[in-house]
């Protein structure tokens, strides 16, 4: 029949195209890297990059699943500082105490999360309004805690764990970003939870009618959002070894660049984990490119701003010409 | 002479032709329908006509000239118009000043003259006798009249083909009864109007020629006169085809599954049997589809009590649901599909209790269930996992079907079940309806097309100002009966 020979129109592509968008433009920078210099394409380098990336992808995970839900999380960026912060003060300097620090880290996280489900799920209020607040009232908080110096200090061997290079090739913090990518995908993909992200995401008052749990999904949301910040916390506090007063400052955007880039747009119920992983690295690429050209970082955070500009632009774009079908 | 011809009009997209050499003829002064399942090329042919979409190849002639376009300004200033399916209106401005929004008059320094638009809007609806209050706030103003509105804003531009796309798929008798006059009125000005529609009652109510298209191509060009419904259902899918027969089954007596108290106008109670199908009838506005969002919890059910065996229904939708109790939403954009989502991501939406344990989703089981419950219904699609808006509007209604199924029914309530569907799908859903019936699922049916529901039903409850007035067996009924108790002017 023809409606069959009509669906098979451009949308086929378009569909695949919003898809693969990131993926494109991911190995198009790894080849462009690789003319800038062949360093760029060793082992060495990439998995140096994926350890770079970690802080910020990790935490990127979690707030996919928000975007995903047509919700956005700027109290991530506060998380991370906060996690840095509580996970060294709890370690402080004491081998003993690093699961505990650990947990005490990802249960702060979380329960900041919670605490913006529960307003933004009940309370009604916009989300971007409120985790822009959140975030301020959890950057406060820091300030206050440590009185505005570097506090508490690391259990001995935490660094060099996470820093070390498995086979002396693949870093531990790389691999722990891959992990965190991996059950990212497979809590989006595999449960109940993920399943109704994309159906609420995707038009709430058709959720309302199939009888799925709006607010309770948005709940678990921003605490899985919260939770992932605080590992990234964690991430950034191996990488830097010292809690610093606000080392999670401006991460927010850096996080919201990699998920959009992704294809996780504004507009819910689409993107994923795993194109925000692709996200993230091309996020990397380009500005370990700018730097290498020399570019200051005025000029990278210029770069940044329009990869974001860009890239909602791009999708949106194919995303409209390929969603509807009009009749 | 011809007011409107195309030559070897071609519309290819990538992988499909939309258009194959289409010559098309159209005389001044005549309403011409063009019909043809979704995705026959109708729209594509409208959206050449209109400038939405330029074609491949081949020309477009008015009045024997030819004319190219390629934005729907250059359409209208060319003199074709179009009203859309879908409104544009803005609801917070006038009447008038929707009519000429894009095109206002202006009093010097940008600003908007409104007391000219509203003498040039009554000019305007005077000529064409149409009923519209030019200072009346558009969002004051139902769905029918923001039809006239649509069609007054087409007609401002001077045009002489004027296209009607599907412009009656929400109006009620009376108000389609009102539309056509002025679309006579239209006519005998000696204006072309080309009328989309899926109603094949309308067509041969209000058109002088009809045009059938089917995959791409033009099939044939016939006078009314020598065309009856049969073969145009013929014509429209290339095989014979069923007409729409009464099938009402007598019921056997089955237990009650839903009662009903306080939505009639005398107080009584309304129960509905195993099997039975119960159709609502009345105009747009009466509150059918009211009824049937406070049965399923998404509004308060003020001064409404229902029971589902026996065991009063919950408020919540989720609990409404998980009763058993199914609501087929009449808007399929607004809360019917998951437009980005796949094709069985959609069908399974209202399932996943069944198809998933502990928290954990059972894919591979979810994926061949809801594809052999789609293959049942006799989906169309190149690919499930494809987002669900690449579906023409037949077969995403036959996904929402595949979605309320898997939902286990005891109660189903389909409101609209087949607008913007096309004939073939239509019988597709009117099997499965009657399928279910036999099943033992009760079905509460809302419809605005009474020969559908006259088809369908075992008895039709007739809803007006909110509440039921009657409910008459199906024996009993005939159209006009219906038409007469739907607009109160049975009132003795």
């Amino acid at each position: 029949m023809s409606a069959s020979a009509l669906a098979k129109r451009p949308l086929l592509s378009r569909h695949l195209l919003d898809k693969a968008a990131v993926w494109i433009v991911l190995l198009i920078l790894l080849i462009a890297a690789g003319f800038v210099s062949e360093a760029f394409l060793k082992l060495n380098y990439l998995g140096n990059l994926v350890r770079q990336a970690a802080p910020i992808g990790i935490t990127a995970v979690g707030v996919t699943f928000v975007m995903i839900l047509r919700g956005v999380d700027l109290s991530v960026g506060a998380i991370v500082s906060m996690s840095a912060v509580v996970c060294a003060l709890v370690m402080d300097g004491k081998a003993e105490n690093l699961w505990l620090a650990i947990g005490v880290t990802c249960a702060t996280g979380s329960l900041i999360g919670l605490a913006n489900g529960l307003l933004i799920a009940y309370g009604r209020v916009s989300s971007f309004i409120l985790t822009l607040g959140m975030s301020i009232v959890v950057y406060g908080l820091v300030q206050m805690g440590t009185g505005g110096t570097a506090r508490g200090i690391v259990s001995p061997g935490f660094r060099e764990f996470l820093n070390d290079r498995i086979g002396n090739v693949v870093p531990t913090l790389a691999i722990c970003f891959v992990i965190a990518v991996v059950v990212g995908i497979f809590l989006q993909s595999q449960t109940r939870f993920g399943r109704n992200v994309y159906l609420v995401g995707a038009n709430p008052h058709s959720a309302r009618l199939a009888g799925i749990p709006a607010v309770q999904t948005t709940v678990i949301a921003y605490c899985v959002s919260g939770l992932f910040a605080g590992l990234g916390g964690i991430a950034l506090l191996a990488r830097t070894g010292v809690s610093g007063t606000n080392p999670g400052a401006g991460m927010e955007f850096d996080v919201l660049a990699a998920v959009i880039l992704g294809g996780t747009t504004f507009a819910g119920g689409r993107g994923g984990v795993g194109s925000t992983f692709a996200g993230v690295l091309v996020l990397f690429i380009a500005l370990n490119l700018a730097n290498v050209a020399g570019l200051p970082f005025a000029a990278q955070l210029t770069i940044k701003g329009i990869i974001i500009i860009a890239a909602s632009a791009a999708h949106a774009w194919i995303g409209r010409s390929g969603g509807d079908r009009t009749e | 002479m011809a007011l409107l011809e195309t030559h070897d009009l071609t519309r290819r997209f990538p992988g499909v032709v939309a258009l194959r050499a289409v010559n098309f003829t159209a005389r001044a002064g005549e309403v011409h329908a063009v019909c043809g399942a979704n995705g026959a090329g109708k729209s594509t042919l409208m959206n050449v006509l209109s400038g939405t979409i330029a074609p491949s190849s081949g020309r477009v002639l008015i009045n024997g000239k030819s004319v190219s376009f390629t934005t729907p300004a250059e359409a209208r200033s060319a003199g074709i118009a179009i009203v859309y399916q879908e409104f544009s209106s803005i609801p917070e401005l006038t009447v008038a000043d929707n009519i000429f929004l894009g095109q206002e008059f202006r009093k010097g320094f940008g600003i908007v003259d409104h007391k000219r638009a509203s003498s040039e809007a009554r000019a305007l609806m005077e000529r064409f006798r149409i009923d519209l209050d030019p200072d009346a706030a558009v969002g004051t103003l139902g769905v029918a009249d923001r039809q006239l509105l649509e069609l007054a804003r087409a007609l401002s531009t001077d045009a002489q083909v004027l296209i009607l796309d599907e412009p009656t798929g929400v109006l009620s008798l009376s108000e389609q009864r009102n539309l056509f006059e002025v679309i006579r009125t239209l006519r005998d000005r000696g204006m072309l109007i080309l009328y989309i529609s899926h109603r094949l009652e309308e067509i041969f109510e209000i058109a002088d020629t009809v045009s059938v298209m089917r995959d791409g191509e033009l099939v044939a060009t016939r006078e009314k006169g020598s065309l009856d419904r049969k073969e145009l259902v013929r014509l429209m899918t290339g095989h014979e085809v069923s007409d729409t027969e009464a099938i009402v089954d007598s019921l056997a007596g089955g237990e009650t599954v839903l009662t009903i108290d306080g939505i009639t106008s005398d107080d009584s109670r309304i129960l509905l049997a195993e099997g039975e199908i119960l159709g609502l009838a009345g105009l747009v506005g009466a509150g059918r589809t009211s009824i049937a969002r406070r049965l399923a919890g998404l509004r308060p059910r003020t001064g409404m009590t229902a029971q589902l065996k026996g065991k009063p229904l919950p408020f919540d939708a989720a609990g409404v649901l998980k009763t058993g109790l199914v609501y087929l939403t009449e808007d399929r954009k607004e809360d019917g599909i998951f437009g980005p989502l796949s094709i069985p991501m959609n069908a399974t939406a209202a399932a996943l209790d069944y198809f998933s344990s502990a928290g954990f989703l059972a894919r591979r089981r979810e994926r061949s269930e809801a594809a052999t419950l789609l293959e049942q219904l006799r989906l169309v699609a190149s690919s499930l996992d494809m987002p669900i808006t690449s579906l023409s509007g037949g077969n995403q209604q036959k996904v929402l079907f595949a979605r309320a199924l898997l939902a286990q029914p005891k109660v189903l309530i389909c409101d609209e079940p087949t607008r913007g569907v096309d004939v073939a799908a239509r019988e597709d859903i009117y099997r499965l309806l009657r399928d279910l019936s036999k099943r033992g699922v009760a079905i509460i049916m809302i419809s605005s097309e009474l020969d559908e529901l006259i088809a369908m039903c075992h008895r039709i409850a007739i809803v007006r100002h909110g509440a039921v007035h009657s409910v008459v067996a199906n024996e009993d009924l005939d159209e006009h009966k219906l038409v007469l108790a739907a607009t109160g002017s049975d009132a003795a």
